[in-house]
């Protein structure tokens, strides 16, 4: 048996095992939808990115977890603060109802954005949606893993 | 900052996000029926169809290519030998002395075609042709010649790790070209068979059946199927392997079959006499109304004869009251334990010999009459050549049958070699019988009157056993002899049959001679 | 730059799940065109690599296509069909050149190549339909105009289309060849979701009782009844065995689905075997496919020679496969197995992947066929349930036919194996296929068409809109 059959087979099962990596990965990504379909209390079931926030409260790069129900506004009885001067003080609700988070505008001065678009009323939204409230601009993301 | 951006935004006007409705378009008045079933429960339920669907596939492949994979690759008609020939060498085919007899050559339209030294071994090495396909141990050997299986066991999965997906093993043959030579020259022009055995092997050492074709010019691409054609339009069938498949009737070497089952038998011994025997000589030996009658001779003819003596003349007559007392029953009992009634276990595929055509009253035999010329190989019996080469063998050998073969080893492409060691096939008759019979026969070829005499090795006891087979009134009749040498060391048994020969005495006899004497190194 | 995108209303959204696998795909794919070259030359080494990475160029290219479209679609479909694509060409490239040559603007394109640009138009066809289709109300709302549009495809084939291999499959436009029977299945899938979706609570309700089992009012029954009649249609006038039965199982399935009655499963079933029987007895070609399937060895050299040299592939596979390039295809230009690069790529497959190979391959297919139900599960109306379920299933259910067929669990029927069978009509329409999957997976994707659209567009779909409005009420 010479090298070259050897290498040879190695790269004929290689391609085979690159196919079960490939089910791995999908198999992986399947696994995590469903457990943080049944997250547990305790755990964040996602997580705001500040993206963008030109008055600096809070800072571009933050990470904010998230529970089930999130107020968000300028008053500090809010569960996620945000200090800028568009925000009015309590400004919208992000709640998570089982299966798929919402977005509700509490009647905002300037109103609540989803993806570039003024929402009325209840808006459903998913990971990676960009949702702007006053200059603060924040993408929702799946929990980090630990 | 924020303000432009927030404008233009609002400029971009979009549809207010609606929320999702259940049913787009209501047919009917709500109410006037339940809610639908949800989908997502039909969905569940379409999964698992899907899952015991897709299970059932995967059992598909697994029975295939597990369960059945080596059954698959072993069916005959798998077209993987015939694409193997295209993409891998053959093994060589070598005889005793390593001479070659099979080996690979480049055709002109640069296709791997098979090349045959010799034409006279073609009844044993046969061909391999993308045409015709195989035949005699191309064919046998087939899967071993172009390595999709190899006799170690575990070699099946290591082999998909080799280079080479293939591992041909070349075959060493008992058969001796030069020996092949002589019988071929001895047939030359006729036709008819010759079988040389190692008597304590069953080693093939010649194997010749003449007329035979040219395998080179069967595998040639362009010149095969005319030359196909043209070989299957003769008459003289030389694409018949005559040694293995051609059925004779034996005549008078038959009388050591029915030696051997009357002696082991004890229906008669060396010293049986028939008082009446010499009378009849002269009127015939009336068995209900049919006469038998010896072939006219000037001696012994005035007593009764004995065993030994019965034999060296070849008295029909004796071994017609020898066959009769033997009876039918034990004449195919000990001719069973031959091998005949069955296709030999060898290498060449093989008709079976027979002592009668079966479902008469008398044991099988139609009456007396069929027995007692059955006894001296008339009626109907019909024997192949290598048949008669294994009952010559098997006096030879003390009464026991070698199963013959043509390989003794098969060598892989990694050097290894797998030997194909001698087996016993049947214990045939006891050791004092082969050695009254061998006796016999030795008496036969070297008595003062016997008609085998020119089977005689000059310098070394020689035993054998004329025959002349009638087979009508009008055709020549066959010429045979079956015999070995030397009679107290026995290494070569054969056969020799001449169709349309004449007397066994004036042809086959000598033919014999020859053959032994060239093998045994003899000049004469 | 970020910038200027956000200027332009594109909000680009990070797809790191499908890179990841994507990049598994590209490597998988890689290490496979390596073992085929260095099988081919007889040393390590890449060979020619082109092909394959024009390819992997286009996969990069759709993807940045996603991300920058910052749509919110699913993951997985893609690089699973890039997978399969991808299986696809190395095999296309393996098998003997001169199976398919054909001239496109000018240069003879072998089968490899020929079969990267059906991917790449395919895969084009994908993304567009993934990027751009932004409403689904032009399939919901003229679900007559496309039964009709299907229909009038049906006659034409039977009308136009021309014989190859005992099956009335192609038909011809100018210098275009193309299988109808893969576009109406969507067609199909399109019609039955729309209808079901509107009559699906009256099929669910039972209102006939016979014995104990209970039909809904006769004239709701009338659809399976035609969809029975088109399915026998098929088998006689274009002898596509394979065709009418992914049509009778995706219908079977997604009346199921909507009505959640076993009752009707079980009455479509009792049909397809009536419907057999009589295709048995009068058809000689029905019978002797299943002849054929019940026993190939009665005739080797002839009607069972395709499925005998089919399993002795699998026999010579084994568990690891011969490798890439080892298989018996490869022996002189002659394919070991007629229609190898169609009908018979999954025998092929089986043979020089083995078994572990097919089996990740029938798997990719089940990956398919989980991320398409659960669209279909998390769709927020019936009529986009249904749909992505009836997508789905034409491409697994599809799939199955042939492997089945391929394996001797099902008869022979003359289907392509989705993504990785030679043919144009087939990538392009399965294109299609998993281009709409990944818009319905878009949640926010609209009901109805947005307004602010250029005039010409807007005039010509209203035109196209007029036309269908009319053909709605003639039908309906």
């Amino acid at each position: 048996m010479d090298v070259f059959t050897l290498s040879l087979w190695a790269l004929r099962l290689g391609f085979v095992l690159l196919i079960y990596v490939f089910f791995f990965f999908v198999a992986r990504a399947l696994w995590r939808d469903l457990r943080v379909g049944v997250a547990g209390a305790g755990r964040p079931l996602a997580r705001l990115l500040v993206v963008g926030s030109p008055e600096g409260r809070p800072q571009a790069g933050t990470s904010i977890s998230l529970d089930a129900v999130n107020s968000m506004g300028r008053d500090v009885n809010n569960s996620i603060v945000l200090d800028d001067s568009f925000v009015s003080s309590e400004h919208a609700l992000l709640t998570f109802r089982g299966r798929a988070w919402y977005v509700e505008d509490r009647g905002s001065t300037n109103g609540t954005w989803l993806n570039g678009q003024r929402i009325e009323g209840l808006a459903p939204l998913g990971y990676g949606d960009e949702v702007q409230v006053g200059q603060v601009r924040m993408r929702l993301e799946r929990p980090r893993q630990e | 900052m924020s303000g432009p951006r927030l404008r233009l935004q609002q400029l971009r006007l979009h549809l207010r996000p609606r929320l999702p409705t259940r049913s787009a378009t209501p047919a009917l008045p709500a109410g006037a029926l339940a809610a639908p079933p949800r989908v997502g429960r039909s969905l569940l339920s379409l999964s698992v169809a899907l899952a015991v669907a897709y299970t059932a596939l995967a059992g598909g492949l697994a029975y295939w290519q597990v369960v059945q994979a080596q059954a698959l690759t072993a069916d005959p008609l798998n077209p993987l030998t015939l694409a193997a020939a295209r993409s891998a060498p053959r093994g060589t085919i070598y005889d005793v002395n390593g001479v070659v007899l099979a080996s690979n050559v480049r055709g002109p339209n640069g296709e791997r075609l098979r090349q045959y030294s010799y034409s006279i071994a073609a009844p044993v090495v046969g061909y391999a042709s993308p045409i015709f396909g195989t035949a005699a141990l191309e064919r046998t050997y087939d899967a071993q010649l172009t390595g999709l299986v190899s006799l170690r066991p575990g070699d099946e999965l290591l082999r998909k790790f080799r280079g080479q997906p293939y591992d041909p093993s070349d075959l060493h043959l008992s058969l001796d070209i030069a020996l092949q030579r002589v019988a071929a020259d001895l047939l030359e022009g006729q036709t008819g068979a010759i079988v040389a055995i190692e008597p304590t092997s069953g080693r093939v050492l010649a194997l010749v059946s003449s007329p035979t074709y040219n395998p080179n010019r069967v595998v040639d691409p362009d010149e095969g199927r005319p030359y196909m054609a043209s070989l299957q339009a003769r008459d003289d069938s030389p694409l018949l392997d005559r040694a293995t498949q051609g059925l004779y009737v034996p005549g008078s070497v038959f009388k050591i079959v029915t030696s051997i089952a009357g002696l082991d038998s004890g229906s008669i011994t060396p010293a049986t006499t028939y008082e009446n025997q010499p009378t009849e000589y002269e009127t015939g030996y009336l068995v209900d109304g049919f006469r038998i009658h010896d072939f006219p001779r000037d001696v012994q003819t005035d007593h009764p004869l004995d065993y030994y003596e019965a034999l060296e003349v070849s008295s029909n007559i004796w071994f017609a009251h020898a066959g009769l007392d033997t009876g039918g029953a034990n004449l195919q009992a000990w001719a069973a334990r031959l091998g005949f009634g069955a296709r030999i276990p060898f290498d060449l595929p093989s008709s079976p010999s027979q002592v009668t055509g079966g479902g008469g009253a008398l044991d099988g035999f139609r009456d007396r009459v069929e027995l007692a010329n059955a006894a001296y190989g008339q009626a109907e019996v019909l024997v192949s050549p290598l048949q008669m080469a294994l009952v010559a063998a098997t006096i030879a050998d003390n009464g026991t049958l070698m199963r013959p073969s043509l390989v003794d080893s098969l060598t892989s492409s990694d050097g290894s070699v797998t030997t194909l060691s001698p087996q016993t096939w049947t214990q045939v008759c006891s050791l004092e019988t082969a050695q009254i019979i061998g006796d016999a026969m030795q008496q036969a070829v070297e008595g003062q009157f016997a008609f085998a005499g020119a089977a005689k090795v000059p310098g070394v006891p020689t035993a054998g056993k004329s025959g002349t087979a009638e087979i009508g009134p009008d055709a020549a009749p066959h010429s045979w002899f079956i015999g070995f040498a030397p009679a107290d060391a026995p290494r070569i048994a054969v056969a020799v049959i001449v169709e349309g020969g004449g007397l066994g005495s004036q042809r086959a006899v000598p033919m014999a001679g020859r053959l032994m004497s060239a093998y045994l190194g003899v000049s004469r | 730059m970020t910038l200027a995108l956000y200027r332009a209303g594109i909000r680009p959204r990070p797809r790191w799940r499908e890179l990841r696998l994507l990049l598994v795909v590209g490597a998988a794919l890689v290490v496979g065109w390596i073992s085929l070259e260095s099988f081919r030359s007889g040393q390590i080494g890449p060979g020619n690599i082109s092909l394959l990475a024009v390819y992997l160029g286009a996969l990069a290219l759709i993807h940045v296509a996603f991300v920058v479209s910052g749509r919110r679609m699913d993951e997985i479909l893609f690089p699973t069909a890039a997978l399969l694509a991808g299986i696809s060409l190395l095999l296309m490239n393996r098998l003997p050149q001169d199976l398919v040559v054909q001239s496109v603007a000018g240069t003879e394109l072998p089968l490899g190549p020929l079969q990267l640009v059906w991917i790449l138009l395919g895969f084009t066809l994908l993304a567009v339909s993934a990027v751009f289709v932004r409403s689904d109300g032009w399939l919901r709302r003229y679900k007559y105009t496309w039964a009709a549009a299907g229909i009038a495809l049906l006659l034409l084939v039977f009308a136009f289309g021309s014989v190859v291999g005992g099956a009335r499959l192609t038909l011809h436009i100018g210098p275009f060849a193309g299988q109808p029977s893969e576009l109406l299945k969507v067609i199909l899938v399109v019609f039955l979701a729309g209808y079901l979706a509107e009559n699906r609570a009256l099929l669910a309700s039972s209102s006939t009782r016979v014995g104990t089992f209970t039909f809904p009012p006769l004239p709701y029954l009338l659809p399976m009844l035609a969809m029975w009649g088109l399915a026998l249609a098929i088998v006689i006038v274009q002898r596509d065995l394979g065709a009418a039965l992914l049509y009778f199982l995706v219908f079977l399935a997604l009346l199921y689905v909507a009505t959640r009655r076993i009752s009707y499963v079980l009455f479509g079933i009792v049909l397809f075997l009536v419907g057999g029987a009589l295709l048995y007895v009068l058809f000689t070609h029905v019978q002797d496919r299943i002849d054929i399937w019940i026993n190939p060895f009665t005739d080797p050299q002839g009607a069972g020679y395709q499925v005998i040299r089919a399993l002795y592939a699998y026999g010579r596979g084994g568990i690891l496969g011969t490798g890439l390039g080892a298989g018996l295809p490869s022996v002189g230009d002659v394919p070991s197995i007629p229609a190898i690069h169609t009908d018979f790529v999954f025998a092929a497959l089986a043979e020089e992947l083995g078994m572990l190979g097919a089996l990740a391959i029938l798997g990719l297919y089940l990956v398919i066929a989980e991320r398409g139900f659960r669209i279909a599960a998390a769709a927020t109306d019936d009529f986009r349930a249904l749909l992505a379920t009836g997508l789905t299933l034409v491409i697994v259910v599809q799939a199955a036919i042939i492997a089945g067929g391929n394996l001797r669990v099902l008869p022979l029927t003359g289907v392509t194996l989705p993504f990785i069978s030679y043919g144009g009509s087939s990538l392009l329409v399965n294109g299609a296929v998993i281009g709409l999957l990944l818009a319905l997976s878009d949640r926010g994707i609209e009901h109805k068409a947005p307004d602010a659209r250029s005039n010409v567009v807007v005039r010509a779909a209203q035109r196209a809109r007029a036309v269908g409005g009319r053909i709605e009420e003639a039908i309906s």
